[in-house]
């Protein structure tokens, strides 16, 4: 800016300096020549009177200066010059001066002197003996006179150099600082000179137009953020190199990362490799989806590059935790290839007996023990079917029965009541005590949970134990507790008896029969009446498997 | 130009993570392997091993070419170098988690049990390779000197494990060659650790320009 000003000032000064100069230069050097002419003609004249009255002694003691005199006689012989040797010189009647005044008695002339090589002013007069007096001097170009005035015209130039320098400065300050002490948050409140005003006005448009487009990105991505922090699915937007442009609070969490990580690249927050090869297929162009095992759940990481006119611009990855559905899925084919299993056991033994029995190798008297075997078997099987309906029915959630109010303690005799008998065979002393607690729940889920339990505890019982039911209300839940004097359930496995088919003690479960789902029932129902379940146990000792249910109000 | 070469120096970044993770996978597998018995996970070692041979030379072409063409200078030129250094740590840990899953092949090591130490040793050796690498990817400088110092952890439990095997070759009746394949793996994961240290010290010098020997 300030060199602008200076650079303007500058021209402008001197552009006014040289035309000024121009002007009067024209003007002052036609005055300057008309009057040297008239002096020299006035000279000329002086001369001649000289010459006229002393004849060449005029000359003898004559000091001229800068002025040539010439005295040539009337047919151009040069009879004096006071710079050069007359002998020498030519014959002058041609000049133009000479022819004039021999003509007319009086000439004049300004030419270039071929004798003096520079431009001389010429006059001469006719003396009455028809010789010629001549008078010259060096006329004054333009360019002289221009040359003389360098040093002043110099110093004015500095002179101005400096003052523009002074004013651009002061100038540009003066034009600048007004501009910078503008309040940009408020530009029309702002007060500046008249010209700034259009400017004003325009950054207060912008920037309420600026003010209203960052309202709304950030209304947009306030219901961004809200809608994917309610996910309970990993959401992260990738560019198109993997950075990171957004990622909601559970992903967050998942890849324990904060909301610092945005910008940066997906690698910093995760680098496990099935990641890195989802994500160079995706910037391919390719989906893909792949689960990795992080902090001991499974996650499931599909991705989805986003393409624009064929080119990959962004990636979305969603994470989902799946470690129930592996799981699930995990347990489903445990249970298929359970169920099969057991399924076959029986049948095999059935269609051995019967084979034996058909092809009339069995004798007589042994006949009735191998179909009482077919017999026992076959009942083993109806009753593991109906163990397997009875949990998909309760996997189903068990929506078509009825909850009504009902009677532990009721259901409970009845079921210790039904079991006596084989209590009594297993040698086992069942007993119950308690009082009379309300519930809320199914009937044949309750009782069926009752039974399992007592079930149970008579079956992996010792000879002579005992087996003690109570029911009795703690605080707002009615708790049902069987404790049995058995052998009891090591630590490792407690917790797992409650998981389909599992048995602690494999080599036993022959023995004692039973389909190895008594407990997975016994859970489900629980689960379905909002009861918990806990257990206590010492090998050898015992087991102690109490169930809370809300009590009815 | 400057846009380019940040776009250049992510892209170096983003190439040293991933190397760093293929390194703990190839550690993590070693040492699986060697808890489990796993020799199947152990064959797998050697083709992760070359692809972080790869990955160096890949990066390295990287490092030099980003010093010819941009003359980095201040933490520019400090990230590139130490690039350069880490690069040939983290492939000499792929080596050596080779070397392990090797032997593990070629001794027929069963899944070993913990009584010498070296179940520890070799987590112990883990968390100092993840953790350097994740110094490195967070920037992290408090991290990486705590790799430094868990370095004398992981030196600690190999002389454990040196004085453990010491006390088993008195007993005549033992497999000579067992306690010497066990000694070799712990002296690789002593090592592995010492290039994990190396690691952090250059994600040390990296971020602060210190060398180590200013670090206190």
């Amino acid at each position: 800016m300030t060199n602008r000003i200076f650079r303007s000032i500058c021209l402008v000064a001197t552009a006014v300096l040289l035309a000024a100069l121009a002007l009067i230069m024209t003007v002052l050097y036609g005055y300057f020549s008309d009057v040297q002419k008239e002096q020299l003609a006035a000279e000329t004249r002086l001369a001649a009177q000289g010459v006229e009255q002393n004849g060449r002694a005029f000359f003898d003691n004559l000091n001229a200066g800068d002025t040539r005199i010439t005295w040539i006689a009337a047919d151009g012989e040069v009879l004096y010059d006071n710079k050069t040797d007359e002998t020498a010189m030519e014959n002058h009647a041609e000049r133009e001066e000479i022819v004039e005044a021999l003509d007319v008695g009086y000439g004049e002339s300004t030419r270039y002197s071929t004798t003096l090589t520079r431009r001389q002013m010429y006059t001469a007069i006719r003396l009455t003996d028809g010789s010629v007096i001549r008078l010259s001097i060096a006329q004054n170009t333009f360019l002289t006179l221009t040359l003389g005035m360098l040093q002043p015209m110099a110093l004015i130039l500095l002179a101005t150099v400096i003052l523009a320098l002074l004013l651009a400065s002061r100038l540009s300050k003066r034009i600048v600082e007004p501009l910078n002490q503008l309040d940009l948050d408020d530009p029309l409140k702002n007060e500046g000179y008249d010209e700034i005003a259009p400017l004003l006005r325009r950054i207060d448009a912008q920037q309420k137009e600026i003010r209203a487009q960052r309202d709304e990105l950030k209304q947009r991505r306030r219901e961004f953020d809200a809608v994917t922090d309610g996910m309970h699915e990993g959401l992260v937007l990738l560019g198109a190199r993997g950075n990171i442009l957004s990622i909601n609070r559970a992903a967050q969490s998942l890849l324990g990362a904060d909301s610092d990580c945005v910008g940066k690249h997906i690698y910093v927050i995760c680098r496990a490799p099935a990641l890195q090869a989802l994500i160079s297929d995706a910037s391919a162009g390719d989906r893909g989806d792949r689960v990795i095992a992080m902090a001991g759940r499974e996650f499931s990481f599909s991705i989805s590059p986003v393409p624009v006119h064929g080119e990959v611009v962004g990636m979305v990855l969603l994470i989902v935790d799946v470690t129930e559905n592996v799981d699930a899925e995990k347990m489903r084919r445990e249970f298929t290839a359970n169920v099969s299993h057991e399924l076959k056991t029986p049948l095999q033994t059935i269609s051995g007996c019967a084979e034996l029995l058909a092809n009339g190798m069995v004798k007589a008297e042994d006949t009735p023990q191998f179909a009482g075997q077919i017999y026992k078997e076959a009942q083993r099987m109806t009753a593991l079917i109906e163990d397997i309906i009875r949990l998909s029915h309760l996997d189903e959630g068990a929506e078509d029965m009825n909850r009504e109010r009902l009677d532990l303690y009721t259901m409970a005799v009845s079921a210790v009541q039904s079991l006596q008998s084989e209590a009594e065979s297993a040698h086992v002393q069942l007993s119950l005590s308690g009082e009379s607690t309300m519930i809320y729940g199914i009937p044949q889920l309750v009782s069926v949970l009752i039974n399992n339990l007592c079930d149970n505890a008579i079956k992996y019982n010792r000879e002579g134990g005992s087996v003690a039911v109570s029911v009795r209300t703690e605080g707002d839940a009615a708790v049902l507790s069987v404790a049995d004097t058995g052998i009891g359930i090591p630590g490792e496995d407690q917790d797992r008896i409650f998981e389909r088919f599992y048995r602690v003690d494999k080599s036993r479960s022959k023995k004692v029969g039973g389909t190895g789902l008594g407990l997975s029932i016994v859970k489900h129902a629980a689960k379905l009446h909002g009861a918990r379940i806990s257990l206590r146990s010492t090998v050898g000792e015992g087991t102690t498997i109490t169930v809370r249910f809300p009590a009815a109000n | 130009m400057r846009l380019k070469f940040d776009e250049q120096l992510e892209k170096l970044n983003n190439e040293l993570i991933q190397m760093g993770a293929l390194c703990e996978n190839a550690i993590a597998a070693s040492a699986k392997a060697l808890l489990e018995g796993d020799h199947t996970l152990a064959s797998e070692v050697p083709a992760l091993s070359a692809q972080i041979d790869q990955k160096e030379r890949d990066i390295e072409g990287m490092c030099l070419k980003l010093l010819l063409q941009q003359q980095p200078v201040a933490r520019d030129l400090r990230v590139i170098s130490a690039a350069l250094k880490m690069i040939t740590d983290m492939e000499r840990i792929g080596d050596q988690s080779e070397d392990i899953a090797e032997i593990i092949t070629m001794a027929n090591i069963g899944a070993t049990d913990n009584v010498f130490c070296i179940h520890d040793m070799a987590m112990a050796t883990i968390k100092m390779v993840t953790d350097s690498i994740d110094a490195f990817v967070k920037r992290d400088t408090a991290l990486a000197e705590e790799v430094i110092h868990y370095d004398d952890v992981v030196d600690e439990y190999f002389d454990r494990v040196k004085g453990l095997l010491i006390e088993l070759l008195r007993n005549p009746e033992t497999d000579g060659e067992y306690a010497l394949d066990l000694l070799m793996i712990a002296k690789y994961f002593e090592r592995i650790g010492d290039h994990a240290t190396n690691i952090a010290e250059w994600v040390i010098f990296s971020i602060t320009g210190a060398r180590k020997d200013e670090i206190t």
